[in-house]
């Protein structure tokens, strides 16, 4: 902590001055390269971040996601050329299964991030202001997590109607109580601390207590969820894609294309097989990879 | 205890209360014109109209909201604009085939998520730890509709051993109703063969369903586990020469189960909601189905009837794991 | 310990397997056989004069009847509970004789009395089928002239009057009125309940599961199976077009409507499958907003009706649709085959396009359609695709219908284009013509808010006259003139599909009726 330097002190090198977090990280590294399945999690989701950020460039039938019509090759089986075969417009499947990777990673990063982002300064407030405060905010934290987060959504878009915006509204709106409840309980037992205590009785303004001593003990718990998160919203924004109130056409959504190709299984089995696979390995990369730094970060946390 | 019953209780309806004003809102955000859809396409203007008053659709939003809270005080959920029916009775007809599934769900979830959690309790770190780990992660990250195709799929289309959707065969005469729950109810009135296809009926349904509990179950029974394993009286135990099988199946097992039941009561009212998915997939005649079906056709009253069910349900669940844990620890009353 | 446990399951799938064997096909009870309908939409309501809609019908149709039927393709009026019927010199009066012998399903006599009841009842209720008469016709119009005579004053002369009657169906008064609360007209009762004289009557009624109808053997006009007549007919709710395909496969149901094209395809090769293929009156129209926008330029209406490949429209059914030749269907009375009606053609479109405001495109249209319609989806995915060629951009929306109709029926915020399928309720052709009129602005149909006075003026024109000729030569002109005007891209006729099992005998088709919907009545299954 910045107390315990030593005024006098030469100046150090940035490796000496952080020569214990470094330490950390590298213990942290070596823990989870010895997990195989965090390193899997961790495989899975830096090829989707890939695929999400070059997909448009590496596909081979680029067209076809934007909407191009071959009424010619409909349904199509895996081929050399159409490696996951072709939907009921001629489309590659292929192609638009990767470029599907861009949507989700936009729907998993506005999901998880506006919950983060409503949630946690919410959670910090409650957590260190206590009082009426605190019970405002988390009776209705209370209310939210109590009402069944994929039926509220769903209302929500019916009510507000179909479309990509609308949906992760919904479930943003279903999504940031989660973090309210984990950052207040953090915040509750990191105000006590020592450190706490005396930077508040030196006079430290509550503002400047919340940015450099609160928050920055809640980020292990909070990257943890977040990246938990970013596989769930992208299960459930498929699960509303699925229902039919995702993102309409002809955006390569992957559980709008789970929904559509619904009807042609079983004969057609690919066309669902692919789509439905890329959302499975997806979710599971991120949820690998969010236990993986669990373990590391929160270690204590697995019991609830 | 009583008066922290009491408070409890007190909480469980200010809570209900707000579900009800949160999701009144919710619906009413832009809502659509049901009375339009019920109307029929070739209906006039004052026809749909008709309509709209009969159901006090035309009022404004304020009176709505207050003539609905002030039915509600008094048990009544409102009427489906779609089927005419008071929104309760709906939810009775339906809600048994719901909980049915979800229990038999989270059977299969106990009944296999315990026993691997456990194995990779004694194995932590080993490879069947990893294998579980894998597993029950899987688990959560599958998508349930997608998954639910590809079982009914493989069972049901390639196989032929399960029928595809459904409940019931279409002959045969459901029994009597007593519990709502197919299994049960032909259970009591001694009728096998029914018991026997309402059980094939229901597998796909519950496997499909019971896989993000069962990962859960899994993972607290785990954790749980390796922390009793390490306590002083297992030490102890291990000491005085008991069978490390024993000691895992009888101390370890018993100490470590609570949690688990407490994660599963939490789990009882998620899975409610969660169930919208695979009751699409299946056909299965339950609430969430009710849902979906009524959202999709605007019809408000019955998505807020679900939700304030399945709120109720699963503050109640949470209710009761609070008693349950206050009355094993008196520490807790207190908070 | 491990394998005792998997004796226990393999011993549990076995039993279950075994009972879901599949089976014979059709369901056998004590009664005889009961036929197995898988279907997708519920049937929420079933009182006749509050709800339509095809499985609703359906069910109605088999539990009631009309004063006249539709049957055949093409489909014409027959006579039912009425045997014989006049009109007055001016078309003012309709006077109908019923059969003697009619009863309903509680033992009383169809009378005059139960007729006008019924008439009145739809009239007051002004819900469902109200539309197609209270315009023309009052409840004070309508008199039992004795125990089987009905006569009927109309408002003003109204060619189509008779084209809508088998749709009224007729209510037993006394049963509807023993079970009345709080002057309702016993709607409560009806919705799940039956008053009527048809050839089914109610059986198990499990909502959003099944219905079932049992047939009544002493029906008082008979069966035309005679002996065969099924026990009963179980409509089953399938959702899944998957699911029915299997249910299908598996003998679990007789006869599914639901399946993709694509699936029709496959399983016509199934052996003891057989499909229904017949060509439907529902037209497809992708519907200009003709009065804001863009869209109001006809030119530019010209240009996406020349860019639009009705090709490809067809082949989105597999080849089961036929394209419009004029805004009237093929099977309707009147129908002329339109000269010049577009036909993909760039060098054209590009010509209007460059007479339009928009000569270089480069703008952004809204395709709206209703959320879950598979074919209005993928044909909004083919005019994206063709109006690439005119520099047009199209962003295609889904909505829920309910949502769809009430932004299209103010013109302010009616969408650029909205596909629209409009089944006519009868085979008069004032049912299609009309949605060209100025006063179906604000329907489902009339959301291009086509205005041609001239247009709107043959038509009134055309509704009152009760001669067939000058009718005819009205209509030809109508459908001239709108196809001209091009309010909207004339789409296709998709062919109406069935796939039912080969045992399933007197399957007959009216191409009046809604999609899916089938005639209950002369179904019956042929046993080895």
């Amino acid at each position: 902590m910045s107390n315990t330097e030593h005024p006098s002190a030469p100046p150090m090198t940035f490796a000496e001055r952080h020569a214990s977090q470094i330490r950390q990280v590298r213990l942290y590294a070596h823990m989870f390269r010895g997990s195989f399945s965090s390193m899997l999690g961790l495989a899975l989701v830096i090829a989707f971040l890939f695929l999400a950020a070059f997909g448009p460039w590496i596909v081979p039938y680029p067209e076809d996601t934007l909407g191009a019509v071959h009424m010619g090759s409909r349904l199509l089986p895996p081929s050399a050329e159409h490696w996951f075969g072709t939907d009921e417009m001629g489309a590659d499947i292929f192609s638009r299964v990767i470029v599907g990777a861009r949507t989700s990673l936009w729907i998993g990063i506005v999901i998880t991030g506006l919950g983060a982002l409503v949630g946690v300064p919410l959670g910090i407030i409650a957590g260190y202001k206590g009082g009426w405060v605190r019970a405002c905010i988390m009776r209705v934290t209370e209310l939210f997590l109590a009402v069944p987060g994929l039926a509220l959504a769903l209302a929500i878009v019916a009510s507000l109607g179909p479309g990509l915006t609308n949906c992760m509204v919904a479930l943003a709106i279903v999504w940031w109580p989660g973090y309210v409840r984990l950052v207040e309980a953090k915040t509750l037992a990191v105000k006590e601390e020592l450190f706490v205590e005396s930077a508040r009785s030196i006079g430290a303004r509550t503002p400047w207590i919340l940015w450099h001593h609160i928050l920055p003990n809640c980020l292990s718990p909070i990257i943890v969820k977040m990246s938990m998160d970013m596989g769930m919203a992208i299960l459930a924004a498929a699960g509303l894609g699925f229902i039919g109130l995702g993102a309409p056409p002809p955006a390569p959504e992957w559980g709008a294309m789970v929904s559509v190709a619904r009807s042609y299984m079983p004969d057609w089995w690919w066309y669902s097989f692919f789509p439905g696979a890329a959302i499975f390995l997806t979710v599971l990369g991120f949820n690998l990879l969010g236990d993986g730094l669990r373990d590391i970060l929160d270690p204590r946390s697995h019991t609830r | 205890m009583l008066s922290f019953t009491l408070r409890k209780l007190l909480t469980v309806a200010g809570t209900m209360l707000g579900i009800a004003v949160l999701t009144f809102v919710i619906t009413n955000i832009a809502p659509g014109d049901p009375a339009r859809l019920v109307a029929g396409p070739n209906a006039t203007e004052d026809m749909v109209e008709t309509i709209r008053s009969e159901y006090g659709l035309d009022r404004p939003i304020v009176e709505q909201f207050v003539i609905y809270m002030k039915d509600l005080m008094t048990g009544d959920f409102g009427t489906s604009i779609v089927s005419t029916r008071p929104v309760l009775d709906e939810l009775l007809r339906y809600a048994p085939a719901t909980i049915e599934l979800v229990l038999v769900a989270m059977l299969l979830g106990i009944v296999v998520g315990v026993p691997l959690g456990m194995l990779s309790a004694v194995y932590k770190d080993g490879p069947i730890d990893h294998v579980t780990r894998i597993l029950s992660i899987s688990g959560v990250a599958l998508p349930a509709f997608w998954f639910g195709i590809l079982m009914q799929l493989y069972f049901s289309v390639e196989l032929g051993w399960l029928p595809v959707s459904g409940r019931l065969p279409l002959v045969a005469r459901p029994p009597d109703m007593v519990t709502g729950s197919l299994l049960i109810d032909s259970l009591i009135s001694g009728n096998f063969k029914t018991f026997n296809s309402a059980l094939s009926y229901i597998i796909l349904p519950a496997i499909v369903l019971s896989f993000p509990c069962l990962a859960s179950i899994l993972r607290v029974n785990r954790a749980e586990m390796i922390e009793v394993l390490q306590s002083d009286y297992i030490v102890a135990a291990r000491a005085h020469g008991i069978s490390s099988r024993r000691i895992v199946a009888i101390y370890a097992l018993k100490n470590a189960l609570l949690p688990t039941l407490a994660m599963i009561g939490l789990r009882f009212g998620w899975m409610l909601g969660s169930t919208v998915l695979v009751e699409t997939v299946f056909d299965w005649p339950g609430i969430g189905l009710y849902a979906v079906s009524s959202a999709l056709a605007s019809d408000f009253k019955p998505v807020i009837g679900v939700t304030l069910l399945i709120g109720f349900l699963f503050i109640i669940a949470n209710t009761l794991v609070d008693l349950a844990y206050a009355w094993i620890d008196p520490r807790l009353r207190r908070a | 310990m491990f394998s005792s446990i998997r004796n226990i399951a393999l011993a549990g799938l076995v039993a279950s397997t075994a009972l879901v064997a599949p089976a014979h096909a059709f369901e056998r009870t004590d009664e005889g056989n009961v036929i197995v309908f898988g279907g997708r939409q519920a049937i929420p309501v079933l009182d006749p004069h509050i709800r339509y809609d095809w499985s609703t019908r359906m069910i109605q149709q088999g539990v009631y009847d009309a004063l006249v039927k539709y049957e055949g393709d093409p489909a014409e009026v027959k006579p039912w509970l009425a045997e014989s019927w006049e009109t007055s010199e001016d078309g003012m009066t309709w006077t109908f004789h019923l059969v003697k012998n009619a009863k309903f399903h509680n033992g009383d006599p169809v009378t005059a009395e139960a007729v006008r009841y019924s008439f009145e009842r739809g009239l007051k209720l002004n819900k469902g089928v109200a539309w197609m008469l209270k315009d023309f016709l009052a409840p004070e119009g309508i008199t039992a002239v004795d125990d089987y005579t009905v006569k009927f004053d109309l408002k003003a002369p109204y060619a189509p009057f008779l084209s809508f009657l088998p749709w009224w169906f007729v209510v037993n008064p006394e049963q509807v009125k023993a079970n009345e609360v709080d002057g309702d007209y016993g709607q409560k009762w009806l919705t799940d309940h039956e008053a009527g004289s048809g050839p089914f009557t109610l059986g198990r009624w499990e909502p959003n599961v099944l219905y079932e109808v049992t047939s009544v053997e002493d029906y008082w006009k008979g069966w035309p199976q005679g002996e065969n007549r099924p026990a009963g007919v179980i409509y089953r709710m399938i959702r899944e077009p998957a699911a029915q395909k299997a249910a299908l496969q598996r003998g679990e149901a007789d006869i599914v409507e639901g399946l993709t094209s694509d699936d029709y395809v496959q399983i016509a090769k199934v052996p003891n499958i057989v499909i229904e293929d017949h060509k439907g009156m529902t037209t497809f129209g992708i519907k200009f907003n003709t009065q804001k926008g863009p869209t109001a330029d006809i030119n530019l209406r010209k240009a996406i009706a020349y860019a639009m490949d009705y090709d490809a429209m067809v082949a989105i059914y597999n080849g089961a649709a036929s394209l419009e030749t004029s805004p009237l269907p093929d099977a309707m009375k009147g129908h002329i085959e339109v000269e010049g009606m577009p036909r993909q053609d760039l060098e054209k479109a590009k010509e209007y396009l460059a007479k339009s405001d928009y000569p270089e495109g480069g703008l952004t249209l809204d395709y709206v359609h209703v959320a879950g319609l598979e074919e209005a989806r993928r044909i909004g995915l083919v005019l994206l695709d063709n109006l690439k060629a005119l520099n047009i951009e199209v962003n295609i929306r889904p909505e829920q219908w309910p949502n769809m109709v009430a932004a299209g029926a103010d013109v302010e915020t009616t969408p650029n284009m909205t596909s629209i399928y409009a089944t006519p309720i009868s085979t008069d052709p004032d049912a299609v013509a009309y949605q060209y009129h100025k006063n179906s602005w604000g329907q489902y149909y009339g959301i291009a808010h086509y205005d041609n006075p001239e247009v709107s003026k043959m038509i009134d024109e055309a509704r009152a006259a009760t001669d067939w000729d000058t009718r005819a030569n009205l209509y030809a002109r109508i459908q001239k003139q709108i196809v001209a005007d091009q309010p909207e891209v004339f789409g296709m006729l998709q062919n109406r599909r069935w796939a039912r099992q080969d045992y399933l005998q007197g399957f007959t088709f009216s191409p009046v009726r809604f999609t899916g919907e089938v005639d209950l009545y002369p179904l019956w299954i042929k046993e080895d």
